[in-house]
């Protein structure tokens, strides 16, 4: 009798704490294994505003061979440490039919901070407001600088940093780069997903 | 007679023990908080992948539960949320938890930047810079859910197993009720 009670009240036990343990771990977790954006899947169409308010959308925007979406902020040090080299990147790749897209989900940056900023800093590729982060939700893109590369069909097939370093003197790795010209290729990409430090994007 | 008085020394030997044990930890928090004011900006350790590693599995070790937050000093929310992250350190280093922080900034700020931040915060747990070219694996090392998004904060049970992780600016209270689900002294 005493066995039995004892082992109901140890199966009560554990049947709590595996229940709070997993409830503390998944309300703070940012994926599953069907996460959002992971590589393999397709980004549906999807309509976004400009930093002039014009609406847009991933059909009108996307380049013949494939769309690199890059999560960007105004304020983000790292981020803007990429300018340049995003700026060259999308220079470099609009000849080969790849289109780079800016993307601010940042909500505390309004459309007309991240046009003074694309301005200032000489951006001249599209960039979008994603008011309400519906699009970084739907890709679960956590910081700035996140890139996305789709192609042709708008399959995702590598998601993660633009290379390995702040400073573009050290770097030693262009993952982002790598993943374009296996893609304009045809072949597989060697490093599909890469991650790297950088800022939250605020959600609003 | 010695029934009754039995459970009533008992009581007072417990409720002794329970004011000794807090009245030590608040000498302990009050003389961490007496050397923090007074004293230099605090050393900070550079450490690659290996030492990161090394210090998460803690091998060798007598475990506590352990806290981890990464941050860098161009990191606003980061920094917003710091005063809380010491408060928590002051509260809870002396019930047995261990409180580190991991700066991303960049090796040339070990010196300066960095120390001179936490030396305003007041902030007394050990400090560690991780410089390594191998960012992309030490956050898939630290969690291969994490895409690298800063601030963000991990709690290690005495096992070593995450039991929760927030990314984003902490929430002092929730990051207090999962410190005291695994905390010794609670």
């Amino acid at each position: 009798m005493i066995k039995r009670y004892l082992f109901t009240f140890a199966l009560v036990l554990s049947l709590s704490c595996a229940a709070l343990y997993g409830i503390n771990v998944k309300a703070n977790a940012t994926g599953s294994d069907s996460e959002p954006g992971a590589v393999g899947s397709v980004v549906a169409d999807f309509k976004l505003p400009d930093l002039d308010g014009r609406e847009q959308s991933l059909s009108s925007l996307k380049g013949k061979n494939g769309t690199v979406l890059i999560f960007v902020g105004v304020q983000c040090p790292v981020s803007n440490a990429y300018n340049e080299r995003m700026e060259k990147l999308a220079q470099d790749y609009r000849a080969r039919g790849v289109n780079v897209v800016g993307v601010n989900a940042n909500s505390t940056e309004s459309a007309s901070d991240a046009k003074a900023h694309a301005t200032s800093n000489n951006l001249t590729f599209p960039i979008l407001k994603d008011n309400g982060n519906k699009l970084a939700d739907k890709l679960g893109a956590e910081r700035t600088p996140e890139a996305y590369v789709l192609d042709s069909s708008n399959k995702i097939i590598y998601r993660g940093r633009i290379d390995n370093a702040r400073n573009p003197s050290s770097v030693s790795a262009s993952e982002l780069r790598d993943a374009l010209e296996a893609m304009l290729a045809g072949k597989p990409v060697a490093k599909s997903s890469v991650p790297a430090f950088g800022c939250t994007i605020k959600r609003g | 007679m010695t029934r009754l008085i039995s459970p009533l020394i008992l009581s007072a030997l417990v409720l002794a023990l329970v004011s000794s044990s807090s009245a030590r930890h608040e000498q302990q928090a009050g003389a961490q908080r007496k050397a923090t004011a007074s004293s230099p900006a605090p050393v900070v350790r550079e450490i690659d992948l290996a030492g990161l590693k090394k210090l998460l599995s803690r091998e060798g070790k007598e475990r506590r539960p352990l806290l981890v937050n990464f941050w860098a000093t161009w990191c606003e929310p980061c920094r917003a949320e710091f005063p809380d992250l010491v408060s928590i350190d002051n509260e809870y280093r002396a019930r047995g938890l261990d409180f580190i922080t991991v700066s991303i900034d960049d090796v040339s700020e070990i010196n300066s930047t960095v120390p001179a931040f936490l030396r305003e915060m007041r902030a007394t747990m050990p400090a560690y810079l991780l410089n390594t070219t191998e960012q992309d694996a030490a956050i898939q090392f630290v969690d291969p859910r994490w895409a690298g998004s800063l601030p963000a904060t991990f709690l290690y049970d005495a096992q070593g197993k995450v039991v929760f992780k927030h990314l984003g600016r902490i929430k002092p209270d929730e990051l207090r009720a999962a410190i005291k689900a695994v905390i010794s002294d609670k």
